[in-house]
């Protein structure tokens, strides 16, 4: 099966101690390499202002990782570990990999239409005398 | 009455020189001349932003590039408002859904 990526995004409590949000990161390392998942990277936003209040809390912790998988085990597990986890006040998952393929499909096919394009711009121009013709009678 | 009417529509034939008649004074003629003067008025082109920056996605992870979508109270503004075009609008409203859902945007602003 071929290889998903995700986004997964959770928010702490602002109090947590630092050495938590580690042990946290690690738990969830260790759940993912279970399931024959990887983290492929994480990368702490820290102390962010939330843009509504989350259990009373006007601030979170963000966290930010990218996850690899073949299958969706890896990211249930995950957040089933993140809903029990009580520093954990909010998490998102989003799967990636469509949109990146997306993203690819546009991307060649602008390049392919870059390509295209010198001999594309001579024929406006083939076609300006044509337009003259059609004036001219009305005229 | 009826004569200034007269004028107005051969104003109106004119096309070009129309900018000035509904500023003049809209609250003398009702009806008719007012709607004309509706439609002389040209409108500034807005251009998709996404498409001036040939975006292949939207990141919901930047907030502050979603912001400027949003109304104050939290609503997603409409196409006819921002100028974007369909395509991106789309990819927009689900990035801002996705940013609403981990508190980078607001759902409703507080009061």
């Amino acid at each position: 099966m071929e290889e998903r990526l995700y986004d997964l995004i959770f928010i702490l409590r602002p109090d947590t101690p630092e050495s938590d949000i580690d042990k946290v990161i690690s738990t969830l390392e260790h759940a993912a390499a279970e399931k024959g998942g990887k983290i492929d990277s994480v990368n702490k936003w820290g102390r962010k202002r939330m843009a509504y209040r989350v259990q009373k809390l006007r601030e979170g912790y963000f966290v930010y990782m990218v996850i690899r998988s073949s299958h969706g085990e890896v990211v249930k597990e995950l957040e089933r570990r993140l809903k029990v986890s009580d520093p954990v006040i909010k998490y998102l998952t989003v799967r990636l990999d469509e949109e990146l393929k997306r993203q690819d499909k546009l991307k060649r096919h602008r390049e392919r239409r870059a390509a295209r394009r010198p001999r594309k711009t001579v024929v406006p121009a083939a076609a300006m005398p044509g337009a003259e013709q059609t004036a001219a009678p009305t005229a | 009455m009826a004569e200034e009417n007269a004028q107005q529509q051969s104003y109106g034939g004119g096309g070009g020189q129309r900018s000035s008649g509904p500023g003049g004074g809209p609250g003398g003629r009702p009806g008719g001349p007012a709607k004309r003067g509706k439609r002389n008025f040209v409108r500034k082109k807005k251009v998709c932003r996404f498409c001036v920056d040939k975006a292949d996605f939207i990141d919901y992870k930047k907030a502050e590039i979603l912001a400027p979508f949003i109304q104050e109270r939290g609503k997603i503004l409409p196409r006819r408002m921002t100028g974007t075009c369909a395509r991106h609008q789309r990819w927009l409203t689900v990035a801002i859904k996705r940013a609403q859902n981990i508190a980078l945007l607001p759902f409703a602003a507080e009061l």
